[in-house]
C-alpha cells in the first residue's frame, strides 16, 4: 500500500541571520530589536495557525533565541496540547544577543564550529531545552548535521531519534546564486530520509554498527531534475522558494509546487510504497516587508496554498501528517535491513522537456542516470570509502561539508567540452571503423524493476546509431545489485541488419572533488591487469595510454577520496588514459568487437586501503 | 548626489536572475532607475517587471497541472491549472 508521509516543521526563528544586513532604509539591522522578534514571533504563529486551519500537525523545532523569549514557549506548549504538535530543538537559530555575548562570533551554522565549540554549543542549546521544557528533545535540525555533532548529540542526549540534516545538493550552485556569498557546500547526500552512518552523515548506514542512531531527513524535498542544474533554492517544497524563482503566474499561482509535491508521491512506486515530504520554512521568508519582488500578500498566499493541498491530500486519506519524532519509527520500519536503496525516477515538470533521469543511493554509492543521455552516469559519489572527513574551524574544510564527486557532469563538463578532452561521464561509444556514436547523444527514457534479489534494474529503451553502411538497434540495462556497490551494464545488439563490426568501448572518465575545479591529481594510480602482467602508473599529467589485452579489470585508486574504481567485465583489450593539465581527468575503458549479441561489463566501488 | 538606496520592492537584477544569481538592486533617484552593483544593467520598474515576465518563458509548464506521470518511460499527462484549484 502506498504511504506518503509527511513532515511539516515551524521554527521560531526570533533574529533569524538573513536578517542582519544593512536593510532598505540604509540602516544597520538590530536582531535583538523588539520590532524584529515580535515580527518574527508573528510569522512563526501565521505558519502554526495555517497548518492547524488544514487539519495538520507540526514539529516546532525551538531556536537558541525562542528560548529566551516567555511568549514562544507558551505558544509552543499550547500547540502541543491542542494538536499534538511535537516540541523539538533546533541547532539553527543561534544567532541572538545571548549568543553573540557568550560565543564572541558571528557565526551561525553549528557544522563549521571547532569540535570544542559543537560539544559546548550542543550542551548550551539542550540545557536551556531541559531547563524550559521539562524534558530532552525527540528531534533536531540544522542545514547540515556532520558526523561529529550527530555522534555526539546522540551519545550526550540519546532521547534524539530524527534531525533534519542536509540540504540536497546545495553547494557551489547555492553559493553562486547568493553572489558567492553563501557558504553551504552540502552536495552529495540522499534527496529522501536516510539513517546516517556513524562515520560521514553523507552516507546511509550499511549496519547496525555503523549506525549513528538517528534518521535524518533533508531540509526540503527538491525538484531532482531542476535542483541538480539550477539554484536548489528555487524548487523545492518551499513556497517561497518557488516563488523566489518565480514560477508563478499574474494571480499568484502555483501549480509547480502542487506538480513537484505528486512526484515526491509518485516515487512510492520505486521505494516500496513509501513516500515523503517535508517543509520546512523559517520565518525570514514570510517577511512582512516582502521578499525582493514578491510582497508579503503573495508570501502568504503561497503557504496557504501549500498547506490547503497538504491537507485536501490528508482529507482524502493520501497523506499522512507525522512529527519527526514518528517518523523515525515508521522509517525504520520499512527499512529493516540498511540495504534498501532509495530510487527515484525523475521526470522534467516545469521546462516542458521529455528529460528523465534516475536517482539512485545505497550505503555504497549515489548515482544518477539521465535518459535524454542514453542512460549515461552523471554523477557518482562513493559512499563506500565511509570519508573521515571532519567539517569545522580547526580541520582542513571549515565550510566545505559536500560528500567528493567522481563523476559530476555539470560540474565536470560530462559529454560536451570545448576542446580536446573529457568531462566526467560513465557512457559508451559504439564504433563503427571510424564513425563513433557516444550512447550520449541518444535521446531516451527507461523503466525500473525491481529483481527478486532485490537488484534495481533499469532497462533503457532501445535507441538507433546511425552509420554511413547501415543502422543498429541497441538496448541498454543498467542494474544496481542490492549491498555490494556494484553496477552491472549489459549492451544488446537487437537489430543489425547489415552485419556491421562494432567496436563497443564501455568508459569511465573520473575525477574528484566537491566544486567545479580539480584538485592536483597527483596520488593517483593507474593500472590495468590481465592473467599475465599488471602495468601500473602514478598520474602525472602526462597523457600516457596503456592497454592490456583480456584485462581482468582497469582501475583508478585515488587516495585523496580513499577509493577505488575499477571496471571489468568481457572485452578484447582493456585500456586507460592518463589526462593532461587542461583536461584533469583519468579515463578507464573496456573494448570489444561485436556484430550481435551483447557485451556485460561491471563498474565497482571499493574503500581504498 | 546622495547615496543610492533600495526602492518600494526589492527588486533583483533581471539580467543576473537569467543566469541564475540573486542580486539586489539599487535605486537611483535622480535618474529614476534600477541598476546592478553586478552587471551593466539600468531600467525603471516598468523595464523590470517586463524582464521578469520574460525570463518566466523558459518555464514553459508553470500553468500546467499533472494528471498523470505515465509510464516510467512515457511522458507525463498535463491539463492547464485553473486559478483556485489544487
Amino acid at each position: 500500500m502506498d504511504r506518503f508521509y509527511v513532515n511539516i516543521i515551524h521554527r521560531p526563528e526570533l533574529s533569524p541571520e538573513y536578517a542582519e544586513k544593512v536593510t532598505q532604509q540604509g540602516k544597520k539591522n538590530d536582531i535583538s530589536s523588539a520590532e524584529l522578534i515580535g515580527e518574527s514571533l508573528d510569522v512563526f504563529k501565521t505558519q502554526q495557525r495555517l497548518a492547524h486551519e488544514n487539519g495538520l500537525k507540526t514539529t516546532i523545532q525551538m531556536t537558541y533565541a525562542s528560548m529566551f523569549n516567555d511568549e514562544a514557549i507558551e505558544e509552543a506548549k499550547k500547540d502541543h496540547e491542542k494538536y499534538g504538535d511535537e516540541i523539538g530543538l533546533s541547532l539553527l537559530g543561534l544567532p541572538c544577543k545571548q549568543f553573540r555575548e557568550k560565543y564572541k562570533t558571528k557565526d551561525f551554522c553549528i557544522w563549521m564550529f571547532s569540535k570544542e565549540d559543537k560539544k559546548s554549543i550542543v550542551d548550551d542549546v539542550f540545557s536551556l531545552f531541559k531547563e524550559k521544557f521539562g524534558f530532552y528533545p525527540h528531534s533536531t535540525s540544522s542545514y547540515f548535521l556532520d558526523a561529529f555533532t550527530i555522534n555526539y548529540i546522540k551519545e550526550k542526549y540519546p532521547s534524539v531519534v530524527t534531525a533534519v540534516a542536509a540540504c540536497w545538493e546545495e553547494g557551489p550552485k547555492a553559493y553562486h546564486t547568493c553572489n558567492n556569498s553563501w557558504y553551504t557546500f552540502l552536495d552529495g547526500g540522499p534527496w529522501a530520509p536516510w539513517i546516517p552512518s556513524k562515520k560521514n552523515s553523507h552516507c546511509p548506514a550499511s549496519s547496525k554498527e555503523d549506525d549513528s542512531g538517528i534518521v535524518a531527513i533533508p531540509h526540503l524535498s527538491r525538484d531532482l531534475l531542476a535542483c541538480y542544474d539550477g539554484n536548489g533554492s528555487n524548487f523545492g517544497t518551499h513556497p517561497q522558494n518557488v516563488v523566489r524563482g518565480m514560477i508563478y503566474d499574474e494571480d499568484g499561482e502555483l501549480p509547480y509546487l502542487y506538480n513537484l509535491i505528486d512526484q515526491y508521491r509518485h516515487l512510492g512506486k520505486y521505494n516500496n510504497g513509501f513516500s515523503y515530504n517535508m517543509m520546512f520554512v523559517g520565518p525570514g521568508w514570510m517577511n512582512k516587508a516582502g521578499r525582493w519582488e514578491a510582497p508579503y500578500s503573495l508570501l502568504y498566499k503561497s503557504y496557504d496554498d501549500a498547506m490547503k493541498y497538504y491537507g485536501e491530500l490528508k482529507k482524502e486519506g493520501k497523506l499522512i501528517d507525522l512529527t519527526m519524532e514518528e517518523l523515525s519509527t515508521i522509517y525504520r520500519e520499512a527499512h529493516p535491513d540498511y540495504q534498501t536503496p532509495e530510487r527515484a525516477l525523475w521526470k522534467d515538470i516545469l521546462y516542458g522537456s521529455n528529460k528523465e533521469i534516475f536517482w539512485y543511493a545505497d550505503p555504497y554509492l549515489r548515482a544518477c542516470l539521465d535518459f535524454n543521455q542514453g542512460g549515461a552516469m552523471i554523477d557518482l559519489r562513493p559512499y563506500v570509502a565511509r570519508l573521515d572527513y571532519p567539517v569545522g574551524i580547526g580541520t582542513d574544510h571549515p565550510y566545505d561539508a559536500s560528500y567528493p564527486y567522481l563523476i559530476q557532469a555539470n560540474y565536470r563538463a560530462g559529454y560536451f567540452t570545448h576542446y580536446a578532452g573529457a568531462g566526467t561521464l560513465k557512457s559508451a561509444r559504439i564504433s563503427y571503423g571510424k564513425e563513433v556514436v557516444d550512447l550520449a547523444l541518444e535521446r531516451t527514457m527507461a523503466k525500473i524493476e525491481v529483481s527478486e534479489k532485490g537488484d534495481t534494474v533499469v532497462k533503457i529503451d532501445p535507441v538507433t546509431l546511425s552509420y554511413s553502411d547501415g543502422e543498429v538497434k541497441l538496448a541498454s540495462t543498467i542494474t544496481f545489485e542490492k549491498g555490494t556497490g556494484k553496477v552491472y551494464f549489459r549492451r544488446e545488439i537487437l537489430e543489425n541488419p547489415s552485419n556491421l563490426e562494432l567496436n563497443v568501448e564501455e568508459y569511465f572518465v573520473g575525477g574528484f572533488g566537491t566544486t567545479e575545479y580539480q584538485a592536483d591529481m597527483r596520488g593517483i594510480k593507474m593500472s590495468v591487469e590481465n592473467d599475465m602482467e599488471k602495468k601500473v602508473i602514478p598520474f602525472e599529467y602526462r597523457c600516457r595510454e596503456i592497454r592490456l589485452d583480456k584485462a581482468l579489470c582497469v582501475k583508478a585508486t585515488i587516495p585523496q577520496v580513499s577509493t577505488v574504481v575499477e571496471i571489468g567485465g568481457e572485452n578484447d583489450y582493456g585500456e586507460f588514459e592518463e589526462g593532461h593539465a587542461f583536461s584533469p581527468s583519468y579515463r578507464l575503458s573496456l573494448f570489444k568487437k561485436l556484430r550481435k549479441g551483447v557485451s556485460e561489463t561491471w563498474l565497482n566501488l571499493k574503500k581504498a586501503d | 548626489m546622495a547615496q543610492s538606496k533600495k526602492g518600494r520592492l526589492n527588486y533583483r537584477c533581471p539580467n543576473c536572475f537569467k543566469r541564475d544569481i540573486d542580486m539586489d538592486m539599487f535605486f537611483d533617484e535622480a535618474k529614476n532607475e534600477y541598476y546592478c552593483l553586478r552587471c551593466c544593467f539600468v531600467g525603471d520598474e516598468a523595464t523590470v517587471l517586463a524582464m521578469n515576465e520574460d525570463i518566466k518563458k523558459k518555464y514553459k509548464r508553470m500553468a500546467s497541472r499533472v494528471v498523470s506521470f505515465g509510464e516510467d518511460d512515457g511522458p507525463i499527462v498535463y491539463k492547464p491549472h485553473r486559478k483556485g484549484e489544487r
